[in-house]
């Protein structure tokens, strides 16, 4: 649950920039993907994410939530706050994320009055019956991953590298690789494809990029299950960086205060 | 008493002018229909449906950075004799659930780490699931066992701390668990002379305060609590003269009936006392890759015979695979002193067993689950399959099928004859 949402705060959209397109030889992979993060870095975000869920027979159900975090990149503190349907009005997710070790995580249950550790030994877990699992939604660090540059390609009418990543020895991930597109204008992700034992497992597609305080983001992010023919739309609104919060609205005790 | 209301009526004061601003005021509450269907009678008991229907509206406003003052009031009824249609209901001291009640009303003031939360207010303590030994501020609505609710405590609360360590110190009025009616299928009489009829002998409520105090702290890769407690056992016994219920001696006792009871047509009074004990306790948390480990114990002491002195231990793993979320453990329980005399004691008929549920979240709006405990000795079971589906963004359907069995002498084998099927539709705004 935890790494979700800082996928869902800070990773998703990442990247800026002004920056004279490049070809993939005249800057590897790696660079290519730490410049992306560089950019997208701020010392908070603050969203309201309205999250819609399409099943294969065509039928969507809706989730609403307030989203903070408080630093960035494996040092970061997160606190998810649902604000729709009504039934799960006021449960809020508190994310404390390590560079070192898995994220801990404590829901706040306003019907029981009480906040509970989360455990989640399995990343591929889906976030709240989304099309999202736990790990689409972490922040993934470049230091976690090996890339490869594979192509110079057109989606969605944007010029992207097409970068291969794949999880480093060590770095357990239900993925075996991942294809990933970056914008060659702004650095920003435009798609994504997970790949599971060879085959594509999920498609996570940007739209509406735009500059938000001088990073550049996706406001609308589509993920796809292929396995299951679902998909899921988050979209971000309300989209803000660097506010001024205070580290004491991260804590348990905050929960409970809410 | 005065006072009290007077604070309550400041608060609830204090709520209108807020809502009426429309700053930062929010609302929220559900109405409820359940239907519950038992197949099988009890000798207390021929009824076999059930209707029950509750509107809780929940009300939050703050008015300012520094304070939060929330207020939830539950309206009422059923088919079954199990509501009081007396006058709002503040305390939640009655044997039956009231009609209308003010579930929860109070203010809580924040200001860096500290915070102070005064009035009626829910306070849990505690990290596992199904039994929490050290949860002594929590007592229960237990009219059916098997589906408790908490209640509120009436009192004050301080909070000092943020997340590495935090204490908290509680003092509150004695709120008492509610048990079954004794005419009632929860009440778990299995058996007793033809004719025989109960009746509620009054409940004596301990005046003095129920202190608490409790220290958190999250570490790296761990987090634990300490926490002692000193009042009283929110849980009955029952007073000298009353046969013994669930958690005591089966009924009928032994030998002749006891002094001062009727047996005949005058029905037998079942009296309630709640003797004075003390707690100190632990819990802790450790999550690690395989599985989250989660303890609980607690040491339960008294001067009064009638409490008896014992542990009480949980034990849990909770792993979470896929859409699949695992929790199994053992409770246990090590009596040092036996009480004298029965008891309605959930807590205790919990213990000695291995408990366990296991849910799946088939997609964004529909789950499944299954728990379940069973008495080591195997001379009691309980296990429930629940099913919910939402439909829209309001409505809630949720189907269960509970089954209970065991031994007449078991706590849960008591109630073997209240398996039973609930069927609920909610309404959430």
């Amino acid at each position: 649950m935890t790494r979700c949402i800082r996928v869902l705060s800070v990773t998703l959209p990442l990247a800026l920039g002004l920056v004279q397109p490049r070809t993939a030889a005249a800057q590897s992979a790696r660079e290519v993907m730490e410049e992306s993060q560089k950019r997208g870095q701020a010392a908070s975000q603050h969203y309201e994410g309205l999250l819609q869920v399409v099943d294969a027979r065509g039928k969507i159900s809706d989730k609403r939530w307030i989203f903070d975090r408080l630093g960035s990149h494996g040092r970061s503190r997160a606190v998810l706050t649902f604000m729709e349907p009504p039934e799960v009005r006021g449960v809020a997710l508190l994310v404390v994320n390590h560079p070192d070790r898995a994220s801990d995580q404590w829901m706040w249950t306003p019907a029981i009055q009480r906040e509970r550790r989360i455990a989640l030994q399995d990343r591929s877990t889906r976030f709240f019956g989304t099309d999202f699992s736990f790990e689409d939604l972490e922040e993934r660090d470049t230091e976690q991953y090996d890339f490869r540059a594979i192509a110079d390609e057109t989606i969605d009418g944007a010029a992207c590298w097409k970068i291969e990543a794949k999880p480093r020895a060590g770095k357990s991930s239900q993925y075996t690789l991942s294809y990933v597109w970056v914008r060659k204008d702004n650095y920003a992700f435009q798609l994504v494809e997970n790949y599971a034992k060879g085959a594509l497992a999920r498609r996570l597609r940007y739209s509406r990029i735009e500059n938000v305080q001088g990073i550049w983001a996706g406001r609308v992010l589509e993920m796809t299950d292929v396995r299951r023919n679902s998909r899921t739309v988050l979209t971000l609104d309300k989209l803000q960086y660097n506010l001024p919060m205070k580290e004491e609205r991260f804590t348990l005790q905050a929960l409970r205060r809410q | 008493m005065h006072r009290r209301r007077v604070a309550f009526v400041l608060i609830a004061a204090a709520l209108l002018p807020a809502a009426a601003a429309g700053q930062t005021v929010s609302h929220r509450g559900f109405l409820e229909v359940r239907g519950v269907g038992y197949p099988q009678t009890t000798a207390s008991d021929s009824t076999r449906l059930v209707g029950e229907a509750l509107v809780r509206h929940e009300v939050t406003a703050k008015p300012a950075p520094w304070l939060r003052l929330e207020g939830h009031a539950d309206l009422r009824g059923d088919t079954h004799g199990q509501t009081d249609w007396g006058g709002p209901a503040l305390s939640d001291r009655s044997t039956k659930r009231p009609a209308l009640s003010i579930r929860r009303l109070d203010a809580m003031l924040a200001k860096g780490p500290v915070s102070l939360d005064l009035g009626k207010q829910f306070v849990r303590w505690g990290k596992t699931d199904i039994l929490n030994p050290t949860d002594r501020f929590a007592p229960r609505d237990y009219l059916a066992v098997v589906d408790s609710e908490i209640l509120a405590v009436t009192g004050g609360r301080l909070t000092v701390g943020l997340q590495s360590n935090a204490l908290d110190l509680v003092a509150a009025r004695f709120t008492p668990s509610r048990m079954p009616l004794v005419e009632n299928r929860w009440s778990g009489i299995t058996g007793g002379p033809a004719g025989t009829a109960f009746a509620d002998g009054g409940a004596a409520h301990p005046a003095r305060a129920q202190l608490g105090a409790r220290w958190n702290h999250v570490g790296s890769g761990f987090e634990c609590s300490l926490s002692a407690f000193r009042g009283n056992t929110h849980l009955p016994v029952f007073a000298a003269g009353t046969p013994a219920l669930p958690g005591g001696t089966a009924f009928p006792p032994a030998g002749p009936p006891p002094a001062g009871a009727l047996v005949g047509p005058a029905p037998i009074r079942v009296a309630r006392a709640f003797p004075e004990m003390w707690m100190l306790g632990a819990d802790a948390a450790v999550p690690l890759s395989p599985a989250t480990i989660k303890g609980e114990a607690a040491f339960f002491g008294s001067g009064d015979a009638r409490a008896g002195e014992y542990w009480l231990y949980v034990i849990q793993l909770e792993r979470q695979r896929g859409e699949w979320v695992f929790v199994g453990g053992y409770a246990g329980e090590a009596v040092t002193r036996p009480r004298a005399g029965g008891a309605f004691a959930p807590d205790r008929g919990l213990a000695k067993a291995f408990l366990g549920r296991a849910s799946y979240t088939i997609d964004a709006a529909r789950s499944a689950a299954f728990e379940g405990a069973v008495r080591q000795t195997g001379d009691g079971a309980w296990l429930r399959f629940e099913y919910s589906q939402a439909s829209g963004r309001h409505l809630r359907l949720t189907i269960r099928a509970t089954i209970i069995g065991g031994a007449a002498g078991d706590f849960l084998g008591r109630y073997a004859r209240n398996s039973h099927v609930t069927v609920g539709v909610r309404y959430s705004y």
